[in-house]
């Protein structure tokens, strides 16, 4: 077995882990990340809901809890570092809702904490308004007729949560960190300064750990006796809906117990349940509930009347890391170890997203206390080329990518629009997999959810890896697409 | 020929693209390009290699590839100029259509007419919003179909189907012989939703198991699918509980329905009728927008391919007139579906011209006949299916009668 040596070991590839990654990639550091999947970002993160900038719902955020400092912490830098990455980001606006006097009481309560907190701890962000039962239902023609008002908060912007944490992970790499996927943390071994940590590629020595392993992050602590916090998993449920109901809102719309309606940055609808309508759920366990998915679209339906099932491209469970029940969803735990220095415990709660760039920012400081020497590296490229959106390019932009490469001019995926050109970019990016494409570029994002276009992908995926169509998977694993050749079947043993 | 002087332009090379080119061809329509996605001419019925297909257009028994065969030929005997590997990415109401292919890039048409041909999809997992984990194996027939038949890939060895639908009940009996094993199919009705001949060829001559009045309430696995809970459904469609049990398979194949693909009438502002999910048409296939017709099953699924040429060829034969400036009657009398009828096709009608309605019932029945407002009543049919559509004729000669500006259709049980 192979025997790698490191001097900052980063468990886990999800937004937390490659932010982290990026953050240090800023310094000289010798630092590797692994991730046990085939791809960064497709445990908690990809589950995770597509809005950012929270934290003026002052409601649910407190500055006690810590979780909600780095959630204000890293609201104005979520716009740069998106720009500096080349992915999107949208800015919306949120309007919580109420429907009757009784109902104010929330958006008062939000108004004034606002007031009182705003200047301290979010001293760029924009004032909440209070908006008339008129203004409204003129923005939102398609919310529930019984709503006389809303707070907006011209704050809240949506991303897409996998490409910001693929685009750090291969700006990381780019800055000369070492990124290993499909590498699983089997056992972990203390001694004195160093940890040696076993892999099913090899083992690490490294002198310092991040745990950033989302779902996971207890597992990894146990195995070095760093546990010292409980998590517990909950369950919420999300769907995302065809771009032809993409415009039923225009902003982030949002009522208590009735989830959160709004478009995502490629037009489509994203829905998703509130903390107070998700329960407890078990570690590995993704499976999505009819119960929980026939009360979330009835408490959507409450929002906007017109959301259909019919219009669901997919649907999933979105996890949430509880620090504890007294405490709730807001808390998180990111500190060293009680019980043993040099290791960090990275698990960032939620909303994990938002919270992910000042979290990467206080790990790095944590780092430094721990006694890991920070100098700067004068190389570091912050600039990240994303490869062309066809889709998103104007008529000429289009003429003269498809003039360079022809591929650029082969549709793939129709429901997308996506083109054999960037299919191709994405596989040299990394991608080795049908999820990895899915993630990176779309195709298979669509209505026809990869009907048309899977096979086509396969025989790419294929070609570019230099392995057979059946050797190609969804996500790695055991998840092989096509497991049997024509014929195969019929064979005699 | 010359992009810019384009007469008839037909998006998708499908069995409806191909007879309504060569009918306006024919027609007289002089210049007539029809655009295709894909390498070859025939869209679906390349993956269709089973027979049952011209039975009524042709007299014969063909195979899905034989079928698209005659009409390629024909259509490069009339001159219709075919562009292939070309994918459609915008029609506008003034009829100008944006396209892009790696020969000759990014381009745009201003034919005279279009005629919409772009088929339909199957809906998938999500429309459906199964229950469960996310696992690799879960596909639709229809692309199960085109992994066997084309690229030459068996998805799994252990099958479930949910749906009988007609290209999942015909994957049953093509797994099967490709040595899988078809452990059911399931259908959340009462009865098989796809045609006779394909519950009788394809799922009972090969002992399929067929579970009727059960649903998935749950997919299991991780990276692959490695089972299914399935139970039963009372009256309402709700799983009885206590009859759940589990079936272990490595693929889920979906036959659940067919949705028409009309993303580029949408942008075209083509009005499109949600009883149907294609677009609202008036006999000579004309949607809303003038110049703009359609036929297939981007208009309604069809059940058989030859009522889709069949319509088709109208929608060109009139695409071709309008292009020669031909007059094209108003429509005046719009069609309601009434007792029994889920929709009726063409939605409106001038009144002017004989006109075929096509519809779907929604429930079997049996001794009906279909009732055409006051205007006439049909002939006792056996019985109606919803796989099955039913076609009615009415001539200029009774619709010129009529004075009113609404008929409705009605199955009406015979003697009730």
């Amino acid at each position: 077995m192979a025997i790698y040596e490191t001097e900052v070991l980063i468990i886990g590839g999800g937004i937390a882990g490659a932010a982290i990654a990026r953050g240090l990639s800023k310094y000289k550091a010798d630092v590797t990340l692994v991730e046990k999947g085939m791809d960064f970002g497709q445990g908690i993160t990809k589950s995770s809901s597509t809005i950012v900038n929270q934290g003026s719902n002052v409601i649910k955020f407190r500055p006690e809890y810590h979780n909600s400092r780095l959630v204000w912490a890293g609201r104005p830098l979520m716009e740069p570092l998106c720009r500096e990455l080349q992915v999107p980001y949208q800015k919306i606006g949120s309007l919580t809702l109420f429907k009757n006097q009784a109902g104010m009481r929330h958006p008062k309560k939000m108004l004034q904490k606002f007031e009182e907190w705003s200047g301290k701890y979010m001293p760029q962000a924009e004032p909440l308004q209070l908006i008339d039962r008129e203004t409204l239902h003129s923005w939102e023609p398609n919310i529930n007729k019984e709503f006389i008002g809303a707070v907006y908060d011209p704050n809240i912007a949506v991303i897409d949560p996998v490409r910001l944490t693929i685009a750090l992970a291969e700006n990381a790499r780019q800055n000369g960190i070492l990124t290993m996927l499909e590498t699983e943390v089997l056992d972990i071994w203390h001694q004195a300064d160093r940890f040696a940590v076993e892999t099913n590629k090899g083992t690490i020595n490294c002198r310092y750990i991040i745990n950033a392993a989302g779902e996971y992050v207890v597992k990894i602590a146990q195995k070095v006796n760093a546990d010292d916090f409980a998590l517990y998993p909950v369950k919420s449920y999300m769907a995302v809906l065809d771009q032809k109901v993409g415009n039923l809102v225009n902003h982030m719309v949002t009522m208590e117990e009735h989830g959160t309606i709004n478009p995502t940055v490629y037009g489509n609808l994203f829905f998703g349940t509130s903390p107070g309508s998700q329960r407890l759920g078990k570690i590995h366990d993704h499976a999505t509930d009819k119960k929980i998915a026939d009360a979330a679209f009835e408490h959507a339906r409450q929002l906007v009347p017109a959301i259909s099932e019919r219009d669901i491209i997919n649907s999933w469970v979105g996890f949430i890391m509880y620090r504890n029940f007294e405490v709730g969803w807001h808390e998180c735990s990111v500190g060293v170890s009680r019980w043993l220095p040099r290791f960090i415990n990275a698990s960032i709660g939620f909303p994990g997203i938002c919270a992910a760039p000042a979290a990467a920012r206080e790990m790095i400081g944590l780092l430094a206390r721990e006694g890991l020497k920070l100098e700067q590296n004068p190389d570091f490229q912050p600039f990240r080329k994303a490869p062309p959106v066809f889709n998103e390019l104007s008529d000429d932009e289009k003429r003269e990518l498809m003039a360079k490469d022809q591929r650029y001019g082969h549709i793939v995926c129709r429901c997308e629009t996506v083109t054999e050109g960037e299919i191709v970019a994405a596989i040299k990016n990394g991608a080795r997999s049908l999820d990895g494409v899915k993630f990176r570029c779309r195709p298979g994002m669509g209505r026809c959810h990869g009907g048309f276009c899977g096979p086509k992908i396969i025989k790419i995926l294929a070609r570019e890896l230099g392995i057979s169509e059946e050797e190609v998977t969804k996500k790695g694993g055991q998840s092989r697409y096509l497991l049997h050749k024509s014929k195969e079947l019929l064979e005699v043993e | 020929m010359k992009l810019e002087d384009i007469d008839v332009a037909v998006i998708g090379a499908g069995p409806a693209g191909m007879a309504a080119a060569i009918r306006a061809k024919e027609t007289g329509a002089e210049n007539v390009v029809i655009i295709e996605r894909d390498a070859l001419l025939g869209g679906l019925l390349h993956q269709c290699i089973h027979n049952g297909f011209g039975l009524l257009y042709f007299g014969e028994n063909l195979t899905g590839p034989e079928y698209s065969y005659r009409f390629a030929e024909k259509l490069m005997d009339t001159g219709v100029k075919p562009l292939p590997d070309t994918m459609v990415l915008k029609v506008s109401g003034e009829r100008e259509i944006t396209a892009v292919n790696s020969r000759d890039g990014l381009f745009t048409l201003k034919p005279k007419s279009i005629v919409l041909a772009m088929g339909c999809r199957e809906r998938s997992r999500g429309g459906i919003n199964i229950p469960g984990t996310r696992p690799a194996g879960v596909l639709t027939a229809g692309t199960a179909q085109r992994l066997v038949n084309i690229e030459g890939f068996v998805p799994g060895n252990k099958i479930v189907i949910l749906g009988t639908g007609d290209i999942g009940m015909i994957m049953a009996r093509r797994l099967t012989l490709e040595g899988a094993q078809v452990k059911g199919v399931v259908e959340i009705l009462p009865y098989v939703g796809g045609l006779i001949r394909n519950e009788v060829q394809c799922l009972h001559d090969f002992q399929i198991p067929v579970l009727l009045q059960h649903t998935i309430t749950q997919i299991h696995g991780e990276d692959r699918i490695e089972a299914v809970t399935i139970a039963a459904l009372d009256a309402r469609q709700r799983p009885i509980a206590g009859t759940e049990r589990k079936i272990e398979c490595d693929t889920l194949l979906l036959s659940v329905g067919l949705i028409p693909e009309n993303e580029l009438s949408t942008m075209a502002g083509v009005k499109l009728d949600p009883l149907t999910g294609g677009a609202v048409v008036n006999e000579m296939r004309q949607t809303n927008i003038s110049g703009i017709f359609a036929g297939g099953n981007v208009l309604h699924v069809h059940d058989l391919v030859d009522n889709v040429s069949w319509e088709s060829e109208l929608a060109g034969e009139n695409a071709a007139k309008f292009a020669q400036g031909r007059k094209i009657p108003e429509e005046q009398i719009t069609l309601k579906p009434g007792r029994n009828i889920k929709y009726v096709l063409p939605q409106v009608i001038s009144g002017e011209n004989d006109a075929t309605l096509y519809m779907r019932v929604k429930e079997p029945e049996k001794n009906v006949k279909i009732k055409v407002g006051d205007i006439m009543s049909s002939l006792t049919i056996m019985g109606v299916k919803p796989s099955t559509m039913v076609k009615v004729e009415v001539s200029a000669a009774e619709l010129q009668k009529y004075e009113g500006k609404e008929i409705v259709v009605d199955c009406q049980v015979k003697g009730g």
